[in-house]
This record gives structure tokens, sequence and C-alpha cells, in this order.
């Protein structure tokens, strides 16, 4: 593979171009769709690809093609070529990175058992949370659901001397459930499961925890709106807090005029109690890789420590541009697309305290479980329906609430965070995150 | 391409199976502030095989194009059939298709594959350029222009044998602006299936210049005030209100696992103004195909005739299952995945109104305009956002306020309505379920009562 990767390089090169960058992808995936309760689609994908991406006169152009014999190569670079001289000069444009040390991979990233895995393996491992999820409860039925298995390897090659291999695996698995009593049915409950090897991962637990959330949501009634204390499960933190916060420190953002904390190095935006790390060497870490999508050694950034913002997250143009280094944070979808700046995973220092103990603490609020709705990366503000809410009263869960909304603003919550959990969970957008408490949201009951 | 499934296809024994070969060729120029941010031009090509064995479904997908893979995968399709099938309780049948071999290829002026696509560069900067001179307010800009050009081979042990080319020009501005400390972003799109010529016809920078000129006039504003009102939906949003809130509820599939259309068939769901129709078959439609990718030839299939439902939209196996024609709404995003039930063009049929017509007579209530996307739940319940609501008193305008939601149920909406504008727009749509896929979607502005939400 690095051989194909190095070649495209060569062959750019040979069109007079200044630089030059070829990624190459080899991926099996395995995804097994579950709908209207039962086995809708198993599809078995072998995918290849290149990207090639080249620069010349600070001018760049970019062209992909899934076919990695030499003619197709040869063409995919001659139409880079003949972009990039299409492409307006850009004059902040420095250089593509150079070679620098890689660190070790960290561990368990790769997982043979997984890259082997047949489909009637994953079959199996669907159907197993399928029928947990109704031997949990017999009124709990399964909408929908998704397993996914992903074994990849790509080559990063470029004209300066990187010259990289890697590999991982990935699966995932989601579960949407629904419980029925005497004719009232229960909100569509969410449950999944992500790791990147076989051993941490768990169909049945997905089956189980989905069912007993469909049930805890039985039985809902209405409030009155008030403004008050919302405990965030990690995916709804990660939706509703963290999605802002990422694009607020994405360096291109930053540059752009995009984020409203550009100038806030150093200043406090958000509760002491808040640290956020990026992490790409997690180990066992869904965004983790000793590089990134670029070839650039992978690290830790401390992007907030004790409510202050200490770092924004750099790919090499944008670092370059401030004459900074890359946080090694570029990333790609797949082939098809040149790099664009990413978190790897976001990591949220964990507080004290279990959700049982965040519960007992509030007088008068609720806890989401999901959320739908719209949150404005740009502006912070957030608004739509709590799903899988409990109301909370007097320092206990006193019962499901129906489709409530909740609205306010990301940045404006960040500084009021009350509590952050001891219990951190990896939510499938590769933030870390236990549960938060935060106060003053606005909770309207139709 | 296309010889080479027939052949393979013929020497596995199954059931029913069919392979689709699919050539994806991309271009596509992202400019950000000025910047070319991403020129790319991209080839993907892959097949796939699908096989029904025993009523279970196997699928395979691969980008290598020779006889070997192409064995391998209608292999794999059947084995994957059989082992899934002790697993599934639904036993599918497919409902009888005539076996079609023909050709088609969208009707264009300037074909792209004849066409300078890297000019299109400089027309992306021209507009960009505009947008931002429009003001000193408009602080970012995003603008997207791209042309898909898709050749797509469909066979099947039937004696099908399809090839449609299908090729789409579009474009999109997302411009945001800043105006006492508040930030607003608009967004307008252009495009439909067609050639060049959709560049020259609707210029980006148009596009451009209209979201800019939104997203300054709201930034400075308040956020709107909430309560049930009387409103006037632009016609932007209708289409996104048929085709999320409401056409969801007839694809057969969702109807299945009881959506609110699965016990309304000629009942009266809507005012007897509104007709919805999903037409497969509508000139230059961003989802236009002659065929679907199960080689059914679209249609124009009406969901809501004069407010009582009239029918459903179906893939071969959902017609078996209830008894009818398909449709022709089999729909797969790329080679990597196996038809669906989708939507391809989805409006609310003109009437007569004017839009000042439709505001005369409301005494308070709003415009809304522009819309921003949102979520529909399959029994009709929704929450859209929209760009700018814009006060009516006594049937005038008066003061605009920014980011709005609207939210209701969907046939409740649609019930309220007391006029149809005659102001009809298509625009494009990429829709998500499961898999993505183009889609047009479309109408006049409406008269109806909704709740108007705040922040």
């Amino acid at each position: 593979m690095i051989e194909i990767a190095e070649s495209a390089v060569r062959s750019s090169k040979k069109l007079g171009v200044d630089e030059a960058e070829g990624f190459v992808q080899r991926q099996r995936v395995i995804e097994i769709v579950l709908e209207r309760g039962e086995i809708q689609s198993e599809r078995m994908k072998i995918r290849r690809g290149i990207g090639i991406r080249v620069i010349k006169d600070k001018r760049m152009g970019f062209a992909f093609a899934s076919m990695l014999d030499q003619q197709t190569i040869q063409e995919t670079c001659r139409d880079a070529s003949k972009l990039a001289s299409a492409s307006p000069r850009n004059p902040d444009w420095v250089s593509l990175p150079l070679p620098e040390k890689i660190p070790p991979s960290p561990e368990g990233l790769y997982d043979e058992n997984l890259a082997s895995l047949t489909l009637d393996e994953a079959l199996n491992m669907v159907l197993e949370g399928y029928e947990t999820a109704k031997e949990t409860d017999s009124r709990v039925s399964i909408d929908e659901g998704k397993l996914m298995v992903s074994s990849t390897e790509i080559a990063i090659s470029n004209s300066h001397g990187i010259s990289l291999y890697g590999k991982g695996t990935f699966i995932s698995f989601y579960l949407i459930c629904v419980a029925k009593e005497q004719g009232e049915a229960s909100s569509f409950a969410y449950e999944y499961d992500v790791s990147r090897t076989l051993k941490d991962f768990s169909a049945r637990r997905v089956g189980e925890l989905a069912a007993r959330k469909a049930l805890l949501s039985l039985g809902a009634r209405r409030i009155k709106s008030f403004r008050g204390d919302v405990i965030l499960s990690p995916e709804v933190a990660s939706e509703i807090l963290f999605a802002p916060l990422i694009s607020n420190v994405n360096a291109d953002n930053v540059q752009r005029g995009r984020s409203l904390w550009a100038d806030k190095i150093g200043e406090p935006v958000s509760a002491r109690s808040l640290t956020v790390i990026d992490d790409g060497l997690l180990p066992y870490g869904l965004g983790s890789s000793p590089f990134d999508a670029e070839g650039v050694p992978s690290q830790k950034t401390v992007v907030i420590e004790n409510g202050i913002l200490k770092s924004f997250l750099y790919d090499s143009y944008t670092a370059n541009k401030v004459n900074k280094k890359s946080t090694g944070n570029a990333a790609r979808e797949s082939y098809s697309s040149p790099p664009s700046i990413s978190i790897s995973n976001l990591l949220i220092s964990p507080g004290t305290k279990s959700l049982e103990e965040m519960i007992s603490e509030v007088n008068k609020g609720i806890f989401v479980n999901r959320f739908s709705g719209n949150v404005s990366n740009e502006s912070g503000e957030f608004s739509g329906v709590a799903k899988q809410a409990v109301y909370i009263e007097g320092g206990e869960m006193k019962f499901p609430l129906r489709e409530t909304m909740i609205s306010g603003n990301a940045f404006e919550s960040l500084n009021r965070i009350v509590a952050i959990g001891r219990d951190r969970r990896a939510t499938m957008m590769s933030v870390y995150t236990p549960p938060i408490l935060v106060e003053e949201v606005t909770i309207v009951s139709q | 391409m296309i010889d080479l499934l027939e052949t393979c296809l013929l020497r596995v024994d199954a059931e029913y199976i069919e392979m689709r070969g699919h050539t994806r060729r991309v271009f596509s120029v992202v400019v950000k502030d000025g910047r070319v941010e991403r020129i790319a031009k991209g080839l993907n090509r892959g097949a796939c095989a699908r096989a029904l064995v025993d009523g279970s479904w196997g699928f395979s997908s691969t980008t290598v194009i020779d006889k070997k893979n192409l064995l391998n995968i209608l292999t794999d399709a059947r084995i994957l059939a059989c082992s899934s099938k002790p697993l599934k309780k639904r036993h599918v049948r497919m409902a009888p298709a005539e076996p079609h071999v023909d050709e088609y290829e969208t009707c264009m002026k300037e074909d792209p594959r004849n066409g300078d696509l890297e000019s299109l560069v400089g027309e992306v900067l021209d507009a960009d350029a505009e947008a931002h001179e429009y003001s000193e307010k408009v602080v970012s800009t995003t603008l997207n222009l791209s042309v898909v050009d898709d050749e797509i081979f469909f066979v099947n042990s039937e004696g099908a044998r399809i090839k449609q080319r299908i090729v789409r020009c579009f474009g999109t501005a997302r411009i945001i602006a800043k105006s006492k400390g508040n930030i607003a972003s608009a967004y307008e799109s252009i495009g439909r299936q067609g050639g060049l010529e959709i560049f020259k016809d609707t210029p980006l920078r148009e596009a451009a210049l209209k979201a800019a000129s939104r997203a300054v006039r709201i930034a400075p504003k308040q956020v709107v005030p909430g309560g049930y009102y009387d409103v006037v939906l632009e016609n932007k949003i209708v289409g996104l209100l048929a085709h999320e809130a409401i056409g969801h509820t007839a694809e057969a599939d969702l109807v299945c696992v009881g959506s609110f259309l699965s016990n309304k068939m000629g009942k009266k769901v809507a005012s007897e103004m509104v007709t919805l129709v999903d037409d497969g078959s509508m000139p230059y439609g961003f989802g236009t195909m002659k065929y679907d990718d199960e080689g059914v030839p679209t249609q124009r299939t009406v969901i809501i005739d004069r407010g009582v439902v009239k029918g459903f939209m179906h893939s071969r196996e959902t017609a078996s299952q209830f008894g009818v024609a398909p449709t022709g709404n089999a729909r797969a995003w790329s080679f990597e995945y196996d038809p669906i039930i989708r939507m391809r063009n989805t409006y609310i049929e003109p009437r007569d109104w004017t839009v000042d017509e439709l505001i005369e007579d409301i005494k308070d209530g709003y415009v809304l305009r522009g819309s921003g996307g949102g979520q529909a739940d399959f029994n009709g319940e929704f929450m859209f956002t929209v760009q700018e609501a814009i006060r009516i008193k006594n049937g005038d305008l008066k003061e605009t306020y920014r980011g709005a939601t609207m939210s209701g149920n969907a046939f409740e909406v649609l019930s309220n309505v007391r006029g149809v504008g005659r102001d009809f727009e298509m625009r494009i749509g990429i829709c998500g379920k499961e898999q993505p896929n183009y889609v047009g979607i479309g109408g006049p502005s409406v008269k109806t009562k909704l709740l108007v939400g705040g922040r």
C-alpha cells in the first residue's frame, strides 16, 4: 500500500508540482441494519481508494479515485495537478508537513478478531442484542438498530519524505427500543456501544440497557415550564455542550472569525471545574492513531484547564499560518476528502460524584438522556426536545416526562456547570465525558 | 461494464438476483471567505450484487471490477442471504415488474464531460466576493458548487438491462453575519438535474447575495416571541414540510411499522386545498430517474389528493405485501447500498393565491422564511428551524425577527391550511435514511396555523 502512495507522489512530482501527498485507504466493512424490528439488510463492503493532494505555486488541487491501478493513479495525479493550476494562489500556504518522529502506536487500536470477524458472527451478535432486549421485558420491542464492523488500513506519503502505514479496527452497535403498555407507548430509547476491540464490546449490554431505558419512560407525565437544573447524559452533553466547544477551538474557525473564543486564550471560558484534553494517543481510544491524516505525530493537547482556555486544535495549514506547530488534529472521512481539523479523543476530566449523588443534589430539575433538536455551533444556541427525560424533585427521580423542550446557550451553560460526574463514557462522537449538571436551563412543557 | 455484469450474473443460480454497476464522477469546489478551501475531482466505481434466496436478501459490493471479484460478490450475496435466513421472520416476496431493456440520459444543454469545469472555480470565487462586499457585517461565507455525474447499470435475473446516466449540478451558500454582538447564519441553494447551463440559468452569486442580505438583516434582530399563530410559510419551508414531516409517513416500509398514515388510506388528513405528490419522473427534478434501482419505471405518485390519502411509496417488496404495483421508489445511494424506499421529488401542488393574498386577512401572525432544517417523527410531529420571522399585523408586514422554530403535528398543520399560493418552487435536498440520497422538495407558499417558538 505504501508503495502505491509513494508512486502517486512520484507521478505527481513528474508533472511539475512543488509538493504532493498520496493517501491510500483499504477497508472491509460489515453492516447489519435492523428495521421494523428485524434484520433489514446485511452488507459486506470491500472498499479501496486513493486521494492525491498537490501544491503548485501555493495553489492546491485534490483528486481521488476508487481504483488503484497505475493508469487510474496517473490520471488522478493529472486531475489534481490541473485543478491546482485552476485554483487561485493562497499566500498563506507554507508547506505540507515534514517528517517527524512518530510515537509508538497506543495499545488497542487494531484487533485481529474484528478484522477477521465473519458475517455469521456479526449476525449472531446482532441477534444476541436483539434477543436480550426482548427477554429483558415482554413490553419491549425493537424499532431499529445497526451494527458496523470495520477494518481499515491506510498509507500516507508526501514529497517531503513522510511515509507511514497504519491500521485500525472498530465495532459499533446501537438499538432503539420502545416499550408498550395498555396502549401507551414509551418514547424511543437509544442505547449504543462502540469499541476498537471485540473483548470490550457487548451487544447483549446494548440490548439490556436499551430495553431498561424504554421501560423507564413508560407512564410519562407533563410538568409546568420552569428554569432549572438539568443533568445531561454523556451523549447529550457531547451534543449540546461539546459540539459548540469543539467548533470554537477548531483553529480554522478561529482564523476565519467563526469562533467566539478567537481572542480568549489564557482567559476563563467555562466553570473552573472543567478541564478538556484532546488526546490522540489514548490507548483503545476511538479517535487514536500514532499520527494524524497528514502524517503529523499525534499528541495530547490541553484545550481547557480549570476553566481557562489553553489551546486551539490545529492541522499543519492553520498552524503554519500563525507560526505554530500542528497539534496533529488533521482528519479525513475517507480517501475521497482532503484533510480537515477534527478532535481525536476529547477527554472531559471527571469529577467525584456518582450519578445518584448528582441527582440527590438537584432540588428541582430534569435528567435528559437524549436530545433531538438544533444546536448552532457558531452561536452556541440550542433548542430541542429532551427525550427520555426524568423529572427530579427534592433530590429524587420522580417520574418520566412527556416530550419536553429544553433551550439555552452552550457557552453560557459551560459557565453554569454545577457538577461533573465521575463515570466517563465514550460517545459516538469520540467525546469521553461523564454526565454533567448545568443550572438555569429553560425547560418548556407544552 | 454492463456486459461483464450480465455475463457474471448468468453464471449464478438464485431465486432472484440483481447487479448494479455504478460510476460516479464528482467535481466540487468549496470556497470559504475568499479562499478555495477545496477543489476536488473524483471517480468512484464499483459494483454490487443482491440475491434473494428463500425469501431472504443478501448483499455484497466491491470496488474491484473484474470477473473474479464480481463472481465473488455474487457468491457472497447468496451466502449472506442463506445464512441470515434463519434470523428473519419476514419472508420477502417481490411484486412482478416487467424487465425493461432501456437507456436514459439526463437532458442537458452543456454536458459537463465536454465542459471546462476548472473555470467554475472563478464563478464561485466571484459569488463569494460579492457576498463579502454586500456588507461589512458579513463575517464568514461558505460556498459550494458541485457537479455529480452518475452512470448506473442495472441487470437482473429476469432479463432487465438498463443504462442510466444522471447528471446533477448544484450549489449552496451559507453566510454568517455579525451585528450588535449577535451571530446569525442564512442558507440558500441552487440546482437541479441537468448540465452546466444550470449555473448560468441560476447563478450561484444570486443565492449567495440572497443569503447575505438575509443574514445581515436578521443578525441584529431579537429572537421571535413564541406562540400559536396564523402563519404564511414560504415555499422553501413547505417543501421541507412535505418531504420530512409528511412524505416519510407515506413510505411503505414506515407505513408497515405504524407511521401516522398506516391506517389512513382513503381518509381525510388535510385540507381539500392540499394535494401532495412524490414524482420520480418530473423533468429536471433533483430526484428524478427513469427507473429506480430495482429497474422499476418511476412515476408520479399521488400521496394526498385534495386532502385524502391516495397512495404510498413502494419497492417491489412492499408492493407485494400491500398487493399493489411498485411505484419506482426503491433507491440506493451508491453501489455500497441496497435499495430502500426513498422519496424522489416531493411537493405540494400550487393553487392560485398570491403571497399578498395569503397575508392580507391575517390579523396577528408571521411570515416564516428560509428553511434551516429540522427533525420529524413518523407520527407527524416535527420541529423545524426557520431563519426569519416577519410579524403580520392586520394584513401588513411589520418587524423582523431572527431564528425561530416551528413545531406541531404536520397533519394538523395541513388540516389548518387556509390558502395555497401560486409561487411554486422546487429545490434540492439530500435526505438521510440510513443512507443519503438526492431528492427534490418543493411547493408554493401556504397559509396555516402552528406553534412558533423562540429560542
